[in-house]
């Protein structure tokens, strides 16, 4: 009788418990995690792309939210550091129960933060970190056929694709002989120099020499003067931002005016601090970009307006619009999960992701080593007269392509 | 040859301002006995303060020596009289714990500037920003030459301050006994908080001094405190003399390695010079001067 008893009221509060559960209807937000460095040296570009993120979320919570509930972000600061990046993947996973991460800035970074995400099974859209191998399943002990066991996601093109818009610009107009590589000595300066060289060799440009600096430097005379005494015709650098504009301006100071162009590999080198901080030096500096405000894109000129409006400033580069189109990426894709948001739903939305973003299409594919890649077109861009304007491939172009380019002119006082 | 010139000069004007970076160091080491982790920190205040005079009233970064130093000095004072000294003054708190207060110190001052200024970088453009000296093919950087002979006229007046006056005295003697010093009738806290601000005044200016060459943003510290602690060890831990050595030892070894051996060795050349000097040299370069 007794032991009935107990046993009438365990499943009598079994029931109330899982009827509990199952009732009540969740409302609150649906939080993202959001992994960005927001201090440290490459706080410039978190804090772009946070504000990125905002703008999007303002305008998707606007619209409805997704499914009736809004979407919220959790932002993680990274500080640039791959330890960091690690143990805030970890948070956003274990704390904050986030059942995706996006965001991802540094190559460095977004590839420890990736680790994370695989080992606990979590979808990491990646918008900006570069480097090839987090797209590749061999680095994560995966082969490309185990897709459904690879979480990671990625909408930029690897690096070693920054330059494919540069290629015909340089085997067509400007027919290069030889070539200068300075590069950052982090993962994505090293792989992307590595990957330079390859194509430069396959057009026919002789690589007379490749150097590496660290971050932060103050003078890059002394590697400038290697480079001028081999005497390149085209210089190709890759740096974040306050090292490309010392670059520049200490090459204007050196007056190393021999090469026929400079060309950067995105990064610092279409951030609007490039400008402000280069002044004078940046002018005719040309660089591989992802994306430009006048690409005939839609709703890539109302971002860049809407930007504008709301931060002030010289408005986004490419990172802005690849964290804002992330933004969108992942509403599209929880709107599709239908009210079940748990991580293995998110993942298979991911898959079948198809959608039109002021990025460009945003479609997550195989090819050679890589799975879950989005693949898109690189453009090239030039800083004419202080403006950033897209000057290749010409039928989209903005501005002529300012070439031959005379620095002694364009750097005189 | 030229190309060994140059790296030779550029060196050795990077190094006049590692100097005064290092001096402040050794100095606080000397009479606090601690390594100041907020050391470039306290620089990136002067740096801002020097950015916002720029921004605000279009005053010459070289002009706003004359208002920002003394502003990081009191900076320094308050600091040391209010956070530090009164660690100092217990016994029970061991050095290693003043130092992780200089580490906080350092943070907030980080996040205030990240709070006030955002992480935009900044820097200062002025007329002569971009000025090259040519001297037959070598080209140095004329803002550089003019910081290289203020930290001169810098240290100079800190080796007057240190010698001739009565406060210099009392800081060398504190710096060698405290208690000896105190007995003999030298506020021993008066000192203390004297040096930090005195320290505290050096980087700031050699902050400024950087400020037209290169750029400015919350976490510019870190990079320079690091400098600052190679640079006291190569002197040798409180001397002066030391610090003026060990800064153009590591700006012309740092050139060196740069222009010799690859840029991104540039650090790394530096720190085996620490390493050697700790092997071999452990009580610095004033093992040499014997100063």
């Amino acid at each position: 009788m007794k032991f009935t008893k107990i046993l009438i009221g365990l499943i009598a509060v079994g029931l109330m418990f899982s009827l509990n559960s199952c009732g009540k209807k969740e409302t609150g937000p649906i939080k993202i995690g959001v992994l960005l460095p927001l201090t440290g040296h490459q706080a410039n570009f978190g804090t772009m792309e946070k504000n990125s993120y905002e703008l999007a979320k303002e305008e998707i919570n606007a619209k409805g939210g997704i499914n009736g509930r809004k979407l919220e972000f959790v932002y993680e600061d990274d500080t640039g550091k791959p330890d960091v990046g690690r143990s805030a993947a970890e948070k956003l996973i274990n704390v904050d129960k986030v059942p995706m991460i996006a965001g991802g800035y540094s190559s460095s970074v977004t590839f420890a933060a990736a680790a994370v995400a695989q080992q606990y099974r979590t979808p990491f859209l990646v918008n900006t970190g570069s480097v090839d191998k987090i797209t590749q399943p061999e680095d994560f002990n995966l082969t490309v056929n185990d897709g459904d066991k690879f979480y990671i996601y990625r909408m930029n093109p690897p690096v070693s694709e920054y330059a494919s818009g540069l290629e015909s610009l340089l085997s067509e107009v400007v027919k290069p002989k030889s070539v200068y590589i300075i590069h950052e000595n982090t993962a994505f300066g090293t792989k992307g120099a590595k990957s330079f060289a390859k194509t430069a060799k396959k057009l026919g440009i002789e690589v007379l020499g490749q150097q590496q600096y660290s971050a932060g430097t103050v003078d890059f005379k002394p590697l400038l003067l290697n480079a001028k005494k081999a005497n390149p015709d085209m210089v190709y650098m890759i740096s974040y931002v306050m090292d490309a504009a010392l670059l520049m301006k200490q090459a204007r100071e050196i007056n190393f005016t021999t090469p026929k162009l400079y060309v950067g590999a995105g990064a610092g080198f279409t951030m609007p601090a490039f400008k402000e901080n280069a002044g004078k030096a940046s002018d005719h500096v040309v660089s591989a970009t992802l994306w430009h405000q006048t690409l005939p894109i839609k709703g890539a000129k109302e971002y860049y307006d809407n930007y504008v409006k709301k931060y002030g400033g010289d408005g986004p580069d490419y990172h802005g619009a690849e964290a804002y189109s992330a933004a969108y990426v992942v509403a599209d894709v929880l709107t599709r999960c239908k009210g079940d948001y748990s991580k293995e739903t998110i993942k298979k939305a991911l898959d079948n992701t198809d959608m039109m973003t002021v990025f460009g299409p945003v479609k997550f594919v195989s090819y050679g080593k890589k799975i879950h890649q989005n693949k898109m077109k690189t453009y090239v861009v030039q800083w004419i007269n202080g403006e950033l304007k897209l000057v290749w491939p010409k039928n989209l172009a903005n501005a002529k392509f300012e070439y031959p380019i005379d620095w002694k002119k364009v750097w005189a006082e | 040859m030229e190309l060994f010139l140059q790296t030779l000069i550029g060196g050795l004007l990077i190094g006049g301002l590692y100097a005064i970076i290092g001096i402040g160091m050794t100095l606080i080491m000397g009479v606090l006995g601690i390594i100041n982790l907020a050391h470039g920190q306290i620089m990136m205040v002067g740096m801002y303060l020097a950015w916002l005079f720029w921004m605000a009233f279009g005053l010459d970064p070289y002009l706003s020596l004359f208002l920002a130093v003394p502003l990081v000095f009191l900076l320094g004072i308050f600091l040391s009289k209010y956070l530090l000294y009164p660690l100092i003054e217990k016994d029970s708190i061991l050095p290693e714990n003043q130092v992780l207060m200089t580490v906080g110190i350092g943070m907030v001052l980080v996040e205030l500037a990240r709070f006030i200024f955002s992480s935009d970088y900044r820097s200062v453009k002025t007329s002569y920003s971009d000025k090259t000296i040519m001297l037959g093919n070598i080209s140095l950087s004329w803002p550089l030459v003019i910081a290289f002979v203020i930290a001169i006229l810098l240290t100079l007046g800190l080796f007057w301050l240190l010698i001739k006056t009565d406060l210099g005295r009392s800081i060398r003697a504190t710096a060698q006994d405290r208690d000896a010093a105190t007995l003999m009738g030298i506020s021993s806290k008066r000192i203390t908080i004297l040096t930090y601000g005195i320290g505290s005044g050096l980087v700031g200016a050699a902050g400024i001094l950087l400020l037209p060459i290169y750029y400015l943003f919350p976490d510019v510290g870190p990079i320079f405190t690091v400098k600052a602690f190679v640079i006291t060890i190569l002197g040798g831990l409180g001397s002066p003399i030391g610090a003026i050595a060990g800064g153009i030892v590591l700006g012309i070894a740092e050139t060196f390695g740069a222009t010799y051996i690859s840029m991104g060795y540039r650090d790394a050349v530096g720190l085996v010079i620490f390493l050697l000097v700790l092997v071999f040299l452990p009580g610095g370069l004033k093992q040499i001067f014997k100063i």
